[in-house]
């Protein structure tokens, strides 16, 4: 059941548009990562979504209800959705108020919020913190407690908006580990949105890019790392290779391009004549000579130019008529005796090199 | 948020008992002060038991006026209440209504305030004179002349810029400030036009007499001071009396009844039984007595009849009131 | 000066007045308690609810109004009391509650003087909560109403401050209450217009003891505000 559907969703404030032409549906039981650069819009499409502030144009359908036409509606969705924000807000109370907030809005018998606060507060570890002012708790430690002041409400969708960014590892552990336990026990449907793209990668099922105001792209996050749309994608999504090549011809199930007259075999049909490959810098292979047998299509030699530690990786830059960043591990660099100058041998797949059309200048 | 309300009303639970406590501390004078006008309208005998009298700097900066107020509210259990402004204020105050009764010392002012109907049954009570006080090294050289030739002397030596001229007016409408002007004119000056104007030796106070004695005080100038207040003022002053002689000196403080035909919620009993009281030859006595202990003399002279109907005085002073 | 050095002795005078509790020095610093308190919480229950308002409701010129009350934060006491006096005299629109010269006058003329900065304050401190925590609260499922209380709950300690502000205004003022009040003795003479009065009759003894129960009242205004704001 698709529980979230939006249409041509536009929202501005004032003269500056934040989102423009956002189509999503969200299905039950998903968790849907929203990534994207700082300012695209992600915050503001969850606020939208959770009928937080309405949107000035567009369609959007939660639960099945229309919320555009009938305002009257809002208070009752929003009742059964929860959001979780980036900055830890607690408010100036004691941490059991902080959390039986949501329950007291919804008027639920006292011995019941009772009983789900301190469920709640069990569950995130800050039982003996239950009468502690919430403003004198750490930063991890007001997330956990705006956590479960959501959660205590059961929601049937959770939004986050970035809620790890700034929080040490244990609580953003913790959180993580309670938003992928609810989803899969409870069946809640999450929304996340992050720019950290492990953190899409490691919670969703499908991942949404945001760009500009706009969702770019959508589907599993295989699929966005691998084959980007564009090049804002694709350099969001952090791919080292974006390289302008031409299509040359066709060789059986490959596409043969040409860049700087060095001729490279791809798997993805020819989207335009003027295109650009896309490759990932971990499907570059390095080796110290030809191997004698590779499956891969592609093979080559060429120049180490640059090598450039990023623990626990090294970039390692290859001349050979274009320029290649190649990603390997930095036990493997010192395996090879990786130097600036070195002869190396090159090998990569028809499949790891992406086209997408070349984006007009 | 349950806790959060506990605490609200907790905070305005204790201001409330802190209001609560300190009304009841203080209720003998603003309990009874919620509804003046009310006691005045229904209690016809009495008339109200508070009495709000208008009355000059110089009366209240000698101390008489607490010395009466402690008698009379020990003899009647009225709550007199004097509200101290110039001559001038005070019986504006009175022409608006706001006060009940006016103890001034301009008669010119009072005439104005009876003839246009506004005040009933003035009765004089006492006098004293004004005295010219000024350092005692006299720049101006005016000991011992009469008050007249005194300001046209010093009107001369200060357009001349003789040096340590200066002359502090009260500037303020008071009864002391209308006796300038009164004796400014009778020296053939101007006061608009001639005195106001005079140069840097004038210097308008803008205040009652207290601070205008230590303003002159202060600068070595010349005041004109009513006889009471200086001495009272006397030990922290170096200024001494340098002209003290002449009947256009002359000080005579009345008491007038607001009329309660044009403001009905006057205190008009009050007034009236008050009129009738400082009439008294006791309490004349006692005015004619007050200070003697204090400064070696007398602040005050009670006027009685008949002498009070003849020159210079020509007022009332013995016949009883009625409301 | 004529005898010995006044101030030394008027100090001396003033720490015995306040040690021996003196009748007159009570008195007057319990009116003043009793007006200041009284005019503050009466301004309290007018300003909070229009502050309120002001901040829920958007409306024309709601920024004009703002900054009109900003401006009036600094209104001249002696323009209220002027204004108050008018009204209140006898030949004046409101003459006929007979409140010239009375505590209640100077409890309508301080309530008068503090009303804005206490509107404004409250507008300040309901803006004081940002907007992370209105989108919170709407989240959380707050209603309407629910969404007001939770802010105004939220926003307690600034509102408090704001209200210890204005205290602080109305017992430091001496322009209004000598205008409107008159400073007679034993019914409306506080500790402003006593302090002006006894320095203007060369009493300083008096003055100085006075003065230093206003500063100490003045004093713990400031501890209960720095209390508060720490909270």
């Amino acid at each position: 059941m698709t529980v979230i559907e939006a249409h041509n969703i536009r929202k501005s404030y004032g003269s500056l548009e934040v989102l423009h032409d956002v189509d999503l549906s969200v299905e039950e039981g998903e968790i849907l990562g929203l990534i994207g650069p700082s300012g695209s819009g992600k915050s503001t499409l969850l606020r939208l979504l959770d009928l937080i502030e309405p949107a000035n144009a567009g369609e959007l359908s939660v639960f099945g209800i229309d919320t555009v036409a009938d305002h009257g509606t809002w208070l009752d969705l929003r009742r059964r959705m929860g959001m979780l924000f980036q900055r830890p807000i607690v408010f100036n109370s004691s941490v059991y108020d902080n959390v039986a907030m949501g329950l007291r809005y919804r008027r639920a018998p006292g011995d019941n919020i009772d009983r789900k606060v301190k469920e709640a507060l069990e569950a995130v570890g800050l039982s003996r913190y239950i009468k502690s002012r919430a403003i004198d708790l750490s930063g991890g430690e007001q997330q956990r407690v705006a956590l479960s002041r959501v959660l205590v409400t059961d929601p049937e969708i959770l939004f986050l908006d970035e809620p790890t960014a700034n929080l040490d590892p244990t609580s953003t552990a913790t959180i993580e580990a309670i938003v992928t336990r609810l989803n899969r026990e409870a069946g809640m449907t999450v929304l996340i949105s992050t720019h950290d793209l492990a953190q899409g990668q490691r919670l969703a099922d499908r991942v949404g890019v945001m760009i500009a105001g706009t969702i770019a792209q959508t589907g599993p996050s295989r699929e966005i790392f691998r084959e980007p749309k564009n090049q804002q994608i694709a350099r969001f999504v952090g791919v080292q290779n974006i390289i302008p090549a031409r299509v040359v011809s066709r060789r059986g199930d490959f596409t043969v391009v040409e860049a700087r007259e060095k001729e490279i075999l791809s798997a993805t049909p020819p989207p335009a004549e003027e295109v650009e490959m896309v490759v990932r810098g971990e499907d570059i292979s390095l080796h110290r000579r030809k191997p004698g047998y590779e499956e891969a299509e592609n093979l080559f030699p060429a120049t180490v130019t640059a090598i450039e530690p990023t623990a626990p990786f090294v970039n390692v830059t290859v001349h050979c008529g274009c320029d290649l960043v190649a990603l390997v591990t930095a036990r493997r660099a010192e395996a090879l005796g990786l130097h600036e100058g070195m002869e190396v041998w090159v090998s990569l797949q028809a499949k790891a090199v992406h086209l997408i059309p070349r984006a007009e200048r | 948020m349950k806790t959060n309300a506990t605490h609200l009303a907790a905070g305005i639970i204790a201001i409330l008992l802190i209001l609560a406590l300190s009304a009841g501390c203080t209720s003998p004078a603003p309990g009874e002060n919620e509804t003046p006008g009310a006691g005045a309208t229904t209690a016809p005998a009495g008339g109200g038991d508070i009495l709000r009298i208008a009355t000059t700097t110089s009366l209240e900066n000698t101390g008489l006026l607490a010395e009466l107020e402690r008698v009379y509210e020990g003899e009647t259990g009225m709550d007199l209440q004097f509200i101290a402004q110039g001559t001038g204020q005070s019986i504006d105050s009175g022409r608006r209504g706001d006060v009940d009764l006016v103890l001034v010392h301009a008669p010119d002012l009072e005439q104005q305030f009876v003839d246009d109907g506004l005040g009933i049954n003035p009765r004089c009570i006492a006098y004293n004179y004004y005295i010219i006080v000024g350092p005692e090294s006299d720049p101006a050289g005016i000991a011992n002349m009469t008050p007249v030739e005194a300001f046209r002397t010093l009107y001369e030596a200060g357009t001349n810029e003789t040096a340590g001229v200066a002359f502090v007016s009260r500037g303020d409408n008071s009864g002391t400030h209308n006796q300038e002007q009164v004796l400014w004119e009778q020296a053939g000056y101007d006061y608009d036009t001639e005195i106001l104007n005079a140069g840097g030796w004038y210097v308008e106070a803008g205040k009652g007499m207290g601070d205008t004695l230590i303003l002159a005080n202060e600068q070595q100038a010349y005041t004109l001071s009513d006889e009471g207040t200086y001495l009272s003022f006397a030990d922290r002053l170096d200024l001494v009396p340098v002209v003290a002689e002449g009947t256009e000196l002359m000080n005579r403080y009345s008491a007038i009844a607001v009329n309660p035909e044009e403001h009905p919620g006057v205190n008009a009993e009050g007034a009236a039984d008050f009129i009738n009281w400082l009439t008294t030859n006791e309490t004349k006595e006692m005015i004619g007595e007050f200070g003697t202990e204090e400064f070696g003399k007398p602040l005050f002279v009670p006027l009685y009849a008949p002498e009070c109907t003849e020159p210079p005085f020509n007022c009332t002073c013995a016949e009883p009131v009625t409301a | 000066m004529v005898n010995g050095n006044p101030i030394i002795e008027g100090f001396i005078e003033a720490i015995e007045l306040i040690i021996t509790l003196d009748p007159q020095v009570v008195e007057i610093t319990i009116r003043s308690l009793y007006v200041s308190l009284t005019a503050t919480f009466f301004a309290a229950l007018i300003a909070l609810p229009l502050g309120a308002l002001i901040y829920f409701y958007e409306f024309r010129g709601k920024h004009a109004v703002v900054s009109t009350l900003q401006t009036l934060y600094a209104l001249p006491t002696v323009i209220v009391g002027l204004i108050v006096f008018l009204l209140l005299s006898n030949v004046g629109p409101f003459g006929f509650l007979r409140f010239l010269y009375t505590p209640g006058g100077m409890i309508v003329a301080q309530t008068v003087l503090i009303i804005p900065l206490l509107m404004g304050l409250t507008v300040s401190a309901l803006s004081g909560i940002d907007r992370d925590k209105r989108y919170t609260i709407t989240a959380l499922g707050a209603s309407r109403l629910q969404t007001v209380m939770t802010i105004i709950a939220e926003a307690r300690f600034a509102v408090m401050s704001g209200v210890l502000l204005g205290f602080g205004r109305a017992i430091a003022e001496v322009g209004t209450v000598m205008i409107v009040g008159g400073n007679i003795r034993g019914a409306t003479r506080v500790l402003t217009t006593a302090i002006a009065l006894n320095t203007s009759m060369a009493n300083y003894s008096l003055s100085i003891a006075l003065g230093i129960i206003l500063l100490a009242v003045a004093l713990g205004v400031n501890i209960a505000l720095s209390l508060v704001q720490r909270r």
